[in-house]
């Protein structure tokens, strides 16, 4: 099954809606759309989770891929909307405490 | 070859001329069963049409020119599905060989599983680790050191199949090359992670939960980097918890500190390790859930820890229709009564 | 004997020719008519290829003999050569399920299996020549 992906410029942040499962079949999808977002030097990006209800290891790794090369280039990413599944994912694998993951912005992508 | 393609050819032959004399379903009957023989002797489409068009042809001599025709024309279509149905064939032979080669490239793998449980008088354990398909993303390793100390480690390498078991050598060699007296925990996981760190790819990462059980105090000392997290059970409150420890996931940042945990081991208690492959069982009915998990290992609790992970492996297996979605892996070290 | 066809191939019209020339010298070969078909077959496709990867290059027929092997064998060969943009991977173009364009063609692996030898010579940037055989069985 396809991932739902979705791209917004806002004035000084891009979103990336993200709906379906993130797991090995769809992750690559992922990767295409969010890896050249973080090339941009200086660029905040949000991934909005909401539509997500399964994360898996390969999609996780996704994140971790992103977030290293955003740190390369200077650009910054957050995620939010997680789910409760989704965020004791990233909790157990302590990557909640490498990436940012704010549940207020929520209110602020809409 | 050309012997049975003629003996072949003058079959149809044979049981096209009885249809067209019976015109009954048992001559149907015969041309399925002689569909199979076609794919058995990989006789493409374009070689079947052609034995009906030469019987046709020696059956009505007076055919029409247009109607013998069109079947060149059938032919000349049914040329795709030749070329399809030989692609195929090539296609299945390559598959053979891929399979045979993942064959022994998961024999291999096996070896880099220990090969037998250590045996401690206090304690019992059991194991049961399988892959999803061939190949396994799950690591798990037993070090007994010289103050009879029992080391236990549990991995999960992102993703599954062949690409995590390329990644579970790398663990497996690390491991190796580990200093040989006793590490704690914490402190193996941080070196484990500067060689992970520095030789994965930058969406590549590996969990760990390693423990380390002291016979002679019954101390279980336990680190984890991003696993999922196991249960203790305790028998004299007969109660499961979580064993959680905090802890990011190796190959992410070079110097990461791993917080180092510590349980008391009564007699009876267990400790329970296991990968996400086992709570993220998924039935038609979503993921179980960890609570139908801690009942599973109840109901087997007085078995020994063998037969626990066994029994536990089966039931979840079965709740899946017998298709495991990831690789599954259980340990349970209990200290004996 | 030494009979033999050149047809140029920049059109689908070069195409249907070519096809047409191999039917023909397969025919009076002696060929049946499912390997006259595959023979067509096979020209077609590598016509194909030389109309959309080429644009332009010839397609020749020839009847052979061959008199060395112990039993000698009669056929039809087809050569198929273009100074196109050549191909840089044979080996990938070789293999099962690799498309260029797309399109639903079984490529060359199928031309490879409907003959019974084959032969690819390429250089990027100067040409493609494809030899196969089809003997009369």
């Amino acid at each position: 099954m396809d991932l739902d992906i979705r791209k917004e410029n806002k004035k000084d942040f891009s979103i990336l809606y993200v709906g379906g499962e993130i797991d090995a079949y769809t992750a690559p999808q992922l990767k295409e759309e969010l890896l050249p977002m973080t090339e941009n030097e200086g660029d905040k990006i949000l991934v909005d989770l909401k539509g997500v209800d399964y994360i898996d290891s390969t999609g996780l790794g996704i994140f971790i891929g992103a977030l290293k090369s955003a740190k390369s280039h200077n650009s910054t990413i957050e995620l939010t909307g997680l789910n409760s599944r989704v965020k004791r994912l990233f909790s157990i694998t302590g990557l909640d405490e490498v990436i940012n993951i704010d549940n207020e912005k929520r209110e602020e992508a809409k | 070859m050309t012997d049975s393609f003629s003996c072949i050819q003058n079959q149809y032959k044979e049981i096209l001329k009885q249809y067209l004399e019976d015109k009954n379903e048992i001559g149907l009957y015969q041309a399925q069963q002689f569909s199979k023989k076609v794919l058995e002797h990989q006789i493409s489409p374009e070689e079947t049409l052609s034995f009906h068009l030469d019987a046709i042809e020696e059956f009505f001599p007076d055919i029409p020119h247009s109607l013998r025709d069109s079947f060149d024309f059938l032919l000349e279509v049914m040329m795709g599905y030749g070329m399809a149905y030989r692609a195929h064939q090539s296609l299945r032979d390559k598959q053979k060989e891929l399979e045979a080669e993942i064959n022994v490239a998961a024999s291999m793998q096996q070896t880099f599983l220990p090969e037998e449980i250590p045996q401690v008088d206090s304690l019992d354990i059991g194991v049961i680790s399988v892959p999803a398909s061939k190949m396994s993303g799950d690591y798990y390793h037993f070090i007994r050191d010289e103050n009879d100390c029992i080391g236990v480690a549990i991995a999960d390498i992102i993703g599954k199949g062949i690409p995590a078991a390329l990644c579970m050598s790398m663990i497996k060699y690390a491991m190796d090359s580990l200093p040989e007296q006793r590490l704690q925990p914490g402190a193996l996981l941080e070196n484990l992670n500067r060689v992970v760190e520095q030789n994965v790819a930058s969406n590549m990462f590996i969990t760990m939960m390693y423990g380390s059980y002291d016979p002679h105090v019954h101390h279980f000392y336990y680190s984890g980097a991003g696993h999922e997290p196991g249960f203790y059970y305790s028998q004299k409150e007969d109660t499961f918890e979580e064993l959680y420890a905090k802890g990011l996931v190796l190959g992410i940042k070079r110097h990461t500190k791993f917080r180092e945990y510590h349980k008391q081991v009564e007699p009876g208690d267990f400790v329970v390790l296991l990968s996400d492959g086992v709570t993220e069982c998924r039935t038609e009915e979503g993921f179980i859930e960890r609570e139908e998990l801690i009942e599973l290992i109840r109901k087997y609790k007085e078995l020994p820890a063998q037969e626990i992970v066994e029994k536990v492996f089966y039931e979840l297996e079965r709740l899946q229709d017998f298709q495991l979605r990831d690789d599954f892996s259980l340990i349970i070290l209990r200290r004996k009564v | 004997m030494s009979i033999q066809s050149n047809v140029e191939v920049h059109t689908e019209w070069g195409i249907v020719s070519a096809r047409q020339a191999g039917r023909n010298l397969a025919k009076d070969a002696g060929f049946g008519n499912v390997d006259q078909a595959r023979i067509a077959t096979a020209i077609s496709e590598l016509a194909r290829n030389i109309y959309l990867y080429a644009e332009k290059g010839e397609i020749v027929i020839q009847y052979v003999e061959d008199t060395e092997s112990p039993v000698s064998k009669r056929g039809i060969k087809i050569i198929a050569k273009d100074k196109g943009p050549g191909i840089s991977n044979i080996r990938d173009v070789m293999e099962d399920g690799f498309t260029t364009s797309g399109g639903l063609g079984a490529g060359l692996p199928g031309v490879k299996r409907l003959m019974d030898e084959f032969d690819i010579h390429s250089t990027a940037g100067e040409g493609t020549e494809i030899t196969a055989i089809k003997w009369l069985r």
